[in-house]
């Protein structure tokens, strides 16, 4: 039975090898794969979040122990997709018609991953009707967008408003962030909530979902 | 005094008469033409007359060359997004040193060579036609960070800081070598200033800066003082972290984003840095009224001090409201530094 701390110190520290040793070897010595994602991995990665949040990590540790979590998820999940576990949410996220600029959502979206949410990523430029027809297709209760423009942060009313004629906005929460974006904006477009980093989305995200 | 004695005065160290004023536009000042923004990014004739018209009409007392990241990434073979009505964009999905053995073979590209780089050298040139002596005039670079963010890809290069480090030095020495030979041709077309947007360095985080961002703009600020022009540093985002290293890069003139409070970049800084900024041009500038832009800016110049250029954190959005911008311009005026 491996030492499983020494795998949230992998992934806090963004040693691959050491992570994806351990996750096999506690695979192999029949430790429940929740309990590996729930007691260490999750908590890593909330870890990394709150150091993120108060400068003490930034994106290249972000983006790296987010590799790491990656590739022990990739272990784990065909288990607990197999036991018919769920997971803390289905997300379909994606920077919004018109923009390319992807580092925001990207840091969102590798948190909402290891914060145990299934995340269906459309990458960008990602246009009203495919966010919708993706959130349809996974089943997801949230869909997270992106805007790094002034001029492209129109599109998110876009979505909302596609959502609403499908006839689905009840069944999703939305999410927007992004530098021009403010909590001003969400309101006014009518979204369920707006974050200006991505710990703070993955807050928010849970809480939107419990409701 | 005219805009360019102003900006003069207080960068050798005398007395403007009022604040001097640099806010950056782009869409805002194609916008005042009516034209849709490609024109302005493509045409160096559409973007000198829309920032002497912005220049002019909100009493501005420089005019900048800026107008996006890609001019650089273009020259070199990089793909570029073209939209109609908002910036060109580089495509990560697409980028040139997707393959870093691709570095090798790379080139400098010639600023006078025909492309999106010689199109800015033509803008400076007729700047100088046109602005003469009475407005400053800046030209612009991508500096090495935001080059490097522009030809590898910013998620790929943030990985390469642990991954391949001699690599990410290679390709910092590359973008050093673009941007000076960008900014020689600028400097000698007429420019009076450079600004170096530097954008990706603010993510990189304190450690990486010191240690490979930081000696690629020493380098490179070197290079350009070597040139005989001052230096504007534009760096978006939260540079808290590091604004203690930045103020040892010796730019005449320091640009703050809106989140971070001027008494701590005054206080890692020194007196003697001149900053600019740093009214949130979304929240306040855009979103707000005159009134509140007037007692946001009033506050930065509080806590700047006089050493202060008046000036939004980023750019001035295309769809700030007028009175507000005049407010911005108002304050300048009515205030000495």
């Amino acid at each position: 039975m491996p030492d499983l701390s020494k795998l949230s110190e992998a992934i806090l520290k963004g040693d691959v090898k050491t992570a994806v040793e351990i996750t096999k070897e506690a695979l192999a010595a029949k430790v429940d794969p929740q309990e590996i994602l729930d007691k260490y991995m999750i908590p890593a990665m909330d870890e990394v979040g709150r150091k993120f949040e108060c400068n003490e990590l930034f994106v290249p540790e972000l983006l790296l122990t987010a590799r790491v979590m990656k590739s022990a998820l990739e272990l784990v999940r065909p288990l607990l997709a197999a036991s018919g576990a769920e997971p803390a949410g289905r997300v379909v996220i994606g920077t919004v018609k018109g923009d390319l600029h992807d580092i925001g959502k990207n840091l969102v979206a590798s948190m909402l991953e290891g914060g145990g949410f299934e995340v269906t990523d459309l990458g960008v430029d990602v246009s009203p009707e495919k966010f919708v027809e993706s959130a349809k297709s996974k089943n997801a209760n949230l869909i997270a967008m992106s805007a790094l423009l002034t001029t492209t942060m129109p599109s998110m009313k876009s979505v909302i408003a596609e959502l609403n004629k499908q006839g689905v906005r009840g069944q999703v929460k939305v999410i927007i962030g992004g530098a021009p974006v403010t909590q001003q904006y969400a309101d006014e477009i009518g979204a369920d909530g707006y974050s200006d980093n991505a710990n703070g989305a993955v807050g928010l995200a849970r809480t939107l979902i419990k409701k | 005094m005219n805009g360019r004695e102003r900006i003069l005065a207080l960068l050798n160290g005398g007395r403007p008469d009022t604040l001097p004023l640099m806010p950056i536009t782009m869409m805002f000042a194609a916008d005042l033409l009516e034209i849709p923004y490609r024109r302005y990014a493509t045409d160096y004739r559409t973007l000198v007359e829309g920032q002497m018209r912005t220049a002019e009409q909100f009493d501005f007392d420089y005019v900048s060359c800026i107008s996006d990241p890609a001019r650089e990434t273009a020259d070199c073979g990089g793909i570029i997004q073209y939209y109609d009505n908002q910036p060109p964009a580089i495509d990560e999905s697409q980028a040139l040193l997707a393959d870093k053995s691709a570095l090798v073979s790379l080139t400098i590209p010639d600023p006078h060579g025909g492309g999106r780089m010689h199109d800015r050298v033509q803008a400076a040139a007729l700047f100088k036609e046109r602005a003469g002596s009475s407005k400053l005039i800046e030209g612009w670079i991508e500096g090495p960070c935001a080059l490097a963010a522009d030809l590898r890809g910013i998620n790929t290069l943030m990985l390469d800081f642990f991954d391949d480090p001699g690599f990410v030095r290679d390709l910092f020495a590359f973008a050093v070598e673009v941007a000076l030979r960008f900014a020689r041709a600028q400097v000698a077309a007429g420019a009076d200033i450079i600004g170096v947007g530097d954008a990706a360095a603010s993510l990189a985080g304190p450690r990486f800066y010191e240690e490979y961002i930081f000696p690629a703009e020493k380098k490179l600020i070197d290079g350009l003082h070597d040139l005989g022009t001052r230096v504007r540093l534009h760096i978006c985002g939260d540079t808290r972290p590091i604004l203690k290293n930045i103020s040892k890069l010796g730019c005449a003139i320091v640009d703050l984003d809106w989140m971070i409070p001027i008494h701590q970049a005054r206080r890692e800084m020194g007196t003697g840095q001149v900053v600019l900024g740093n009214v949130d041009p979304v929240r306040v500038l855009r979103n707000g009224t005159p009134e509140t832009v007037t007692a946001a800016i009033a506050e930065c110049h509080r806590q700047a001090g006089k050493a202060y250029i008046v000036g939004a954190g980023c750019e001035v959005t295309r769809d700030t409201p007028k009175e507000n911008l005049r407010a911005l311009t108002a304050y300048a005026r009515e205030h000495e530094p």
